[in-house]
């Protein structure tokens, strides 16, 4: 069956009374706990999974895959309007979408997320139709060394993530690496730093340390600074209208970003988070005005936002043609497949077609959903900003406890997500910028794995690195994004110096 | 009064998630004639996240009881998540004698105390029945010369350092030891094995791309890539052919002369100093439920082996297995 035929059989699915129906419930439901600041699609297909037993498999697939996306698309919007980062993979939203709300442009700044998602989603889901086949190759091309190439690459935009002092960035940055050391060793088995314990195990899931660093810094902040705040409704919300200069500005971001975002998400591992911060970093790093972005830039909101819903599209490339969860949300997505008796494989797209393709085909419907639901609502969303602030504090405060608390029903996570809120708050007091301890906390335990695995596999020989193809250009892409800034700026001074 | 929706939303949903997790945490003890009857609802703990092998166990397990009426009261499904285990040992652990709190485990409950993971093992707990057996697989790529297990193991003892093995538990644990312990029987040095722990998803696709040499992972993750023609199995920890599609294709390690098997063995436990009267009752009711026809559909949908033993044999049987994964694990210079 070639893509075309493929896809008649999949839109007939979709495109069924059933298929609409359960693509609604599944972005609706989505979008609203992606909203919620903590609640990501995990916790949304976990609690999905029950309802669906006894339901034909094809119409409950496509809905849990609307509550993923659906998560993911509606994540930007405490991330924008609260700094509280609605999923694991909406925190470089907030990088530029917070200072635009705080600029009195929420209402605008949810518009470019929501156009800029409807824009990621649809682009990878055309590249899903006709290259997921073809792309279950690249899902598996990356072993342990490209991994580590790739990390490597990531890891050396530290310096571009951060505004001021580089000194104070790095140590952010390995802040952040050693505290993702903490927990279960798993190459040794070994525990490393836990002090026995068992809470530490695991070491910090992701959320608490992105809530903790940014929501309760930033509820800290606000407590502290509430004098200079005192915006009236109509400044607040904005006008929601993006202009066509706007469209222009976004355009580029987008586009690339989409191809960007939708790669990353095909490699098991990597996913939406990787996927946002790299592209906020991409566009940063080839904008002619770098220093807008962090200010509230148009590119900033959606190179993120079109690469995050890129990746999750991206994400169901190695679930549906490999079988292979790359996430832990699509580990939980495989289990409620299985749940209703489909083992998705390399052989899911014969075997069952109508369920390959019908995922696929209702992620352009579920896009077209989110766009028209999303942006109706967002004037409604957008006055939430004048919700007194005591109680948007409190409200904020209440969803990042209930969030790290859905997480593994754990006390002690809340106990560590205040701690990284005075951490964060330290942080912002010292001005030590957060995103590089994010990004170093991200990446950094990825790529000691990866360089351990590496290490293992060869024996001790670090030539691993540079014999084979994909991680020798990956590091060379990474050596050179280090050198080349350095470089440029030297001659320029020395250009200025001659003057 | 519009801006008050999403508000409204969010304090209901949050009322739901704050909902699914209501705990019982009254511990009361029934049975004063001698048999036990549960006069309230059963809480039934998966000690990992939805979605993993534990989770589906308990899950259907939960539902058959419910559906086939066979215990009457409801049985509720709780995730408690983290430390491999570790933290919902603890927290059953801590339920001590109360016949209302029944969790599910398997080999790990083992692996982990054993490698100074958890503070309680499979000794802490009330054995209730075991109801599934699962085995291991070794499998290859599909364009691997070797094609049986003795062609692997005839590398790894004259070449041990050009043979690397993926899994996806950390050393020490089941992906690992399954391994070590049928390569040792074919005379494999155990301290020589190069294993890597991939936690990330990664495994598979790192045989696939030839990182690695041999992906040590349970049966039912390779059987659709078997049918693809991706990989092929080089053997299985059964002790006999297993039965099904695919499945039947398998090598056992045994048929190949390597006299050693693994089981990865699927239970129900209880907190300590769970009553007699309570342990009896359980036990009947679990096998019951193991022979009934709404549980053998379970089994088929998911591929589980029926594998019922009582308290007593759960009991034997675990500590057998115990003193051998010590015994392998001291060897190989891991655990306490």
């Amino acid at each position: 069956m070639n893509a075309f035929d493929g896809m008649i059989t999949g839109f007939q699915v979709a495109l069924s009374w059933e298929g609409i129906l359960f693509v609604l419930i599944g972005v609706i439901v989505g979008t609203l706990i992606g909203m919620m600041p903590g609640l990501g699609p995990i916790s949304a297909i976990a609690i999905m999974i029950p309802i669906t037993y006894g339901m034909d498999p094809a119409p409950a697939l496509v809905m849990m895959a609307g509550v993923y996306y659906g998560a993911v698309f509606g994540g930007s919007t405490s991330s924008i309007l609260l700094n509280a980062p609605g999923i694991s993979g909406t925190v470089a939203t907030a990088f530029d979408g917070y200072p635009m709300a705080q600029q009195g442009k929420a209402g605008k700044a949810l518009a470019i997320a929501a156009i800029a998602s409807f824009f990621g989603g649809t682009v990878s889901v055309i590249m899903l139709m006709l290259l997921a086949p073809a792309l279950s190759s690249v899902a598996i091309s990356f072993g342990p060394p490209a991994y580590f190439a790739l990390m490597l690459m990531g890891l050396t935009a530290i310096s571009s993530l951060s505004e001021g002092s580089t000194i104070k960035a790095m140590i952010a940055a390995v802040a952040g690496v050693m505290v993702v050391t903490i927990g279960i060793d798993p190459q040794t088995g070994t525990q490393r730093f836990t002090f026995g314990n068992v809470n530490l195990f695991d070491g910090f899931d992701f959320l608490i340390i992105a809530l903790g660093l940014f929501a309760i810094a930033e509820v800290c902040m606000l407590v502290l600074n509430r004098k200079n705040r005192s915006l009236s409704d109509d400044q607040k919300l904005g006008s929601l209208k993006v202009t066509r200069a706007d469209l222009k500005e976004m355009s580029g971001p987008m586009t690339r970003q989409s191809f960007v975002g939708f790669i990353l998400g095909v490699l098991p591992g990597a996913g939406a988070t990787i996927a946002s911060f790299i592209s906020y970093i991409f566009e940063k790093r080839i904008s002619k005005n770098p220093e807008e972005f962090g200010k509230g830039s148009i590119k900033g909101l959606a190179a993120p936002e079109s690469s995050n819903n890129a990746a999750t599209s991206g994400a169901f490339v190695p679930l549906l043609s490999l079988g292979i969860p790359g996430s832990g949300t699509t580990a939980v997505m495989l289990g409620a497949f299985l749940v209703l008796g489909v083992q998705p494989g390399p052989l899911l797209m014969t075997d069952r077609p109508e369920i390959f393709w019908g995922i696929i085909a209702s992620m352009y419907l579920g896009n077209i959903f989110l766009l028209i639901l999303n942006l109706p609502l967002i004037p409604y969303l957008a006055k939430i900003l004048s919700i007194p602030r005591p109680l948007l504090i409190s409200l904020v405060i209440m969803f990042s406890l209930i969030g790290v608390y859905s997480i593994s029903f754990n006390v002690f996570d809340l106990y560590m997500l205040l701690v990284f809120g005075a951490l964060g708050f330290a942080m912002r007091v010292f001005s030590f910028p957060a995103p590089p301890f994010i990004l170093a906390f991200i990446l950094g335990g990825m790529m000691e794995q990866a360089f351990r695995q590496s290490m293992t596999i060869s024996n001790g020989n670090l030539a691993i690195f540079v014999d084979s193809p994909l991680p020798l250009s990956l590091i060379l892409i990474a050596f050179f994004s280090l050198v080349i800034p350095g470089l440029l700026k030297w001659r320029s001074r020395r250009k200025l110096a001659k003057m | 009064m519009k801006k008050t929706i999403f508000t409204t939303i969010l304090a209901a949903s949050a009322l739901v998630f704050a909902g699914c997790n209501s705990e019982e945490a009254a511990n009361e003890n029934t049975g004063e004639s001698g048999a036990f009857e549960p006069s309230k609802n059963i809480e039934m703990v998966a000690p990992a996240g939805a979605g993993g092998g534990w989770d589906t166990t308990a899950r259907e397990v939960a539902r058959v009881f419910g559906e086939t009426g066979i215990v009457e009261k409801n049985m509720t499904v709780i995730n408690k998540e983290g430390g491999g285990g570790a933290i919902a040992w603890a927290y059953i652990h801590g339920q001590d004698d109360s016949p209302y709190n029944l969790f599910v485990s398997s080999p790990p409950l083992m692996f982990v105390p054993l490698n100074g993971q958890s503070e309680y093992g499979h000794e802490d707990f009330t054995p209730l029945a075991n109801m599934i057996a699962d085995y291991g697989a070794f499998a290859v790529s599909a364009d691997s010369e070797w094609e049986d297990l003795n062609d692997l193991f005839d590398q790894m003892k004259e070449d041990p350092e050009s043979v690397t093995v993926v899994g996806t538990s950390s050393p020490g644990s089941m992906d690992h030891m399954q391994f070590v312990r049928i390569a040792k029987a074919a005379g494999v040095d155990p301290k020589k094995i190069k294993y890597v722990s991939d936690q990330d998803g990664g495994a598979l696709t790192s045989v696939l791309n030839g990182s690695v040499d041999v992906f040590s992972t349970g049966v039912g993750e390779v059987v659709e890539q078997v049918r693809a023609g991706n990989i092929k199995v080089l053997g299985v920890t059964a002790e006999e052919r297993m039965e099904g599609e695919i499945l039947s294709d398998f090598p056992t390690a045994i048929e190949q002369g390597i006299d050693e098997s693994f089981i990865n063995w699927r239970g129900f436990f209880g907190p300590p100093n769970m009553d007699q009267a309570a342990v009896d009752y359980y036990e009947e009711k679990f096998k019951e439920l193991s022979e009934s026809e709404e549980f053998a559909e379970v089994r088929k949908k998911y591929g589980w082996n029926e594998m019922y033993l009582n308290s007593e044999e759960y009991e034997e049987f675990l500590n057998n297995e115990y003193k051998e994964i010590e015994v392998l694990l001291e060897e190989i210079g891991l655990g306490n």
